[in-house]
């Protein structure tokens, strides 16, 4: 038969596994089976199924731009069974991928339009793609307004990049605002001094009231989680961005990545989404078309 | 083209099918429930049976199955074959085969799922007429008839079963027992419609179906949902024994090594708490309001084109709450 199991997953090496926080870690894996490999291709805002043989599967947004054929970087947050077991692992270590899966953002649809990157905590993985995935094709975008909502400074993902974005992405037309939940960490107190029209303490979507954000040629692209969308996509729609152009990446249950064991199913029966499948990119649009979306 | 079996022969057609691999029927299991078996007579099947409780898509999406063993160890895996030699199915009713209709336009059309594609590939259909009940209402459902999806279909006439045929691989069972069967007559011909109107003429249970999608969508916020779910147990049976239902669950097992194991899957439920549940505890259907109100907005939603619920009525007659499932659709379009 023909067919490829796409059920059996391939073996991939990890080359780095490094605590950026106290229940995240950033993995750089390797893929052995070079054919696969070549298959491998991703782009932004996709996920792999990761697997550990003897404990199971869950999805994870690849949290990088393709810069390698063989090469992949996950953000693992250690939350459940197997990303307590992918923790545990360490470099040299094999883990078991299925993918790439989902649609992706589209970047070629938002060339030349500006980009909102909205992202709240571990959402900013994801995003990372995206920004990267714009850096390399600088010329291809406006300009890259990002937004990045942390609960407090040890929380911040990949610190010292977006550090140096916070301080030094206008060089490169990248506007980067920070918002830290925890009104009384002190490291956040700082920066806010330091640029206090780039950071302030509160919700994500205080952003919006040191940045005007105008629906004119710009995309938005949120990240975060599930209760941050709707408020959000409420400031979008005050300033009349085209729901067309909000983009979000969902999460659900995923067991297969393949729009067939269904706990990732929503909406009605006018509108019966695979979020695994048919997203987990999708626009505004389409999670008003689609109930129970956000 | 269009065959007749006449009764005395079905015996001699059983052993022909016998002889291309592992026969499957209806058998009449309890007082009350048949069940498709292997079996190794005619003599055990009870091709008049109303249904059965569990749909022979068991066959296909298996309760429980290996993907495939693996070997920490070694960094290997083996694929385990579930496929097989060529079997039989015999006695499956239309909105059984449109119900596999349905999860093939799941498993095959995009992604193709390997092993239920070699099952698919390894079985040959033959299918039954049959009488409706006071539960079936597949014909409002456009799945009482079956236009293919099956390799040879048995209309029960008179003097036998007027023949359809419905691939290449049920041609070949023709042929090679070609003197069990005879051409049909006219009178076969006459005998076939008039039973099909008059199956057609004997459904007691309707339910419309025109923009049921919207219906739905609509009822959202309907009442109907919490006041369900009240009476609902969650215990996932409406889900077993539904011809359409596929959502699995997928599991490893360890040997005590720690090394050495399989990963498997089996069949899940949307009823079921866990279902929408992820890590770190957020669940997107937390209540039985929510998970009753996705499993008939998903039966009332298309697959490629395909309902996916062919009316067998098998959720509410095994419902253990008496949940009646046309009664809520009609609820929800505002029909009395």
């Amino acid at each position: 038969m023909s067919v490829r199991n796409v059920l059996v997953p391939s073996p991939a090496r990890i080359l780095k596994s490094e605590d950026m926080t106290d229940i995240e870690k950033h993995i750089e894996l390797e893929i052995l089976d070079k054919e696969f490999a070549k298959r491998f291709v991703y782009k932004p805002g996709q996920f792999v199924e990761v697997g550990v043989m003897g404990v199971g599967e869950a999805p994870i947004s690849i949290c990088a731009a393709r810069k390698k054929e063989d090469l992949l970087e996950l953000c693992v947050r250690k939350v459940g069974r197997v990303t307590n077991a992918i923790h545990r692992l360490k470099p040299g270590d094999i883990l078991w991928i299925r993918g790439p899966y989902g649609n992706g953002f589209p970047m070629e649809n938002m060339e030349g339009s500006n980009l909102l990157l909205v992202a709240g905590g571990l959402g900013i993985a994801p995003l990372r793609g995206v920004l990267q995935y714009a850096l390399t094709n600088r010329e291809k975008y406006g300009t890259i307004t990002v937004m990045y909502g942390i609960r407090c400074y040890t929380a911040m993902l990949w610190r010292d990049e977006f550090l140096q974005l916070f301080y030094e992405g206008d060089k490169n037309n990248v506007e980067f605002f920070l918002s830290y939940e925890d009104p009384s960490d002190k490291q956040c107190y700082e920066l806010q001094c330091e640029r206090s029209d780039r950071c302030m303490s509160g919700v994500v979507t205080k952003l919006f009231e040191l940045k005007e954000v105008k629906p004119e040629n710009t995309y938005a692209v949120i990240c975060g989680p599930p209760i941050m969308y709707k408020f959000v996509v409420q400031e979008l729609m005050k300033r009349n961005f085209d729901p067309r152009k909000i983009y979000m990446t969902l999460e659900r249950r995923m067991k297969c990545g393949l729009g067939k064991c269904g706990h990732c199913i929503v909406g009605s029966g006018r509108n019966m989404k695979f979020v695994c499948k048919d997203g987990p990119v999708f626009t505004y649009w389409d999670a008003l078309m689609t109930k129970g979306m956000i | 083209m269009y065959k007749v079996l006449p009764k005395e022969n079905l015996q001699s057609l059983f052993e022909g099918l016998r002889k291309i691999g592992d026969v499957y029927a209806p058998v009449k299991i309890s007082g009350l429930s048949h069940d498709f078996r292997k079996v190794n007579s005619i003599s055990e099947v009870d091709l008049e049976y109303t249904r059965t409780m569990i749909p022979p898509k068991k066959f296909f999406v298996k309760p429980r199955e290996t993907l495939f063993e693996f070997d920490e160890e070694k960094l290997q895996y083996a694929e385990v074959q579930n496929g097989g030699g060529l079997n039989v199915i015999l006695g499956m009713h239309a909105c059984d085969i449109n119900g596999l209709k349905v999860i093939d336009a799941a498993y095959i059309n995009e992604n193709p799922d390997k092993y239920y594609m070699q099952r698919r590939e390894s079985t040959l259909i033959i299918g039954v007429s049959c009488t409706p009940d006071e539960y079936c209402f597949c014909r409002s459902m456009g799945a009482d008839y079956a236009v293919d999806g099956f390799d040879l279909f048995l209309h029960e006439i008179g003097r036998g079963y007027f023949v359809r045929i419905g691939s290449e691989k049920g041609l070949r069972v023709i042929e090679e027992n070609s003197s069990l069967f005879e051409d049909a007559s006219k009178e076969d011909i006459e005998e076939f419609k008039e039973n099909e109107r008059r199956k057609a003429e004997s459904f007691k249970l309707e339910l419309d179906i025109s923009g049921l999608q919207d219906m739905l969508d609509l009822a959202w916020d309907h009442p109907v949902w919490e006041e369900t779910a009240e009476e609902c147990f969650g215990c996932g049976t409406c889900n077993l024994v539904c011809p359409t239902c596929r959502c699995y669950d997928v599991a490893d097992y360890v040997e005590l090594d720690l090394k050495r194991g399989e990963r498997l899957r089996r069949w899940d439920s949307c009823m079921l708490r866990k279902h929408g549940l992820v890590a770190g505890g957020l669940n997107f259907r937390p209540t039985r309001v929510e998970r009753l109100r996705n499993r008939f907005n998903c039966k009332g939603s298309l697959v490629n084109g395909l309902l996916n619920c062919v009316g067998c009525g098998r959720c509410t007659l095994y419902c253990p709450a008496e949940i009646d499932f046309v009664k809520i659709m009609k609820r929800i379009r505002g029909e009395p």
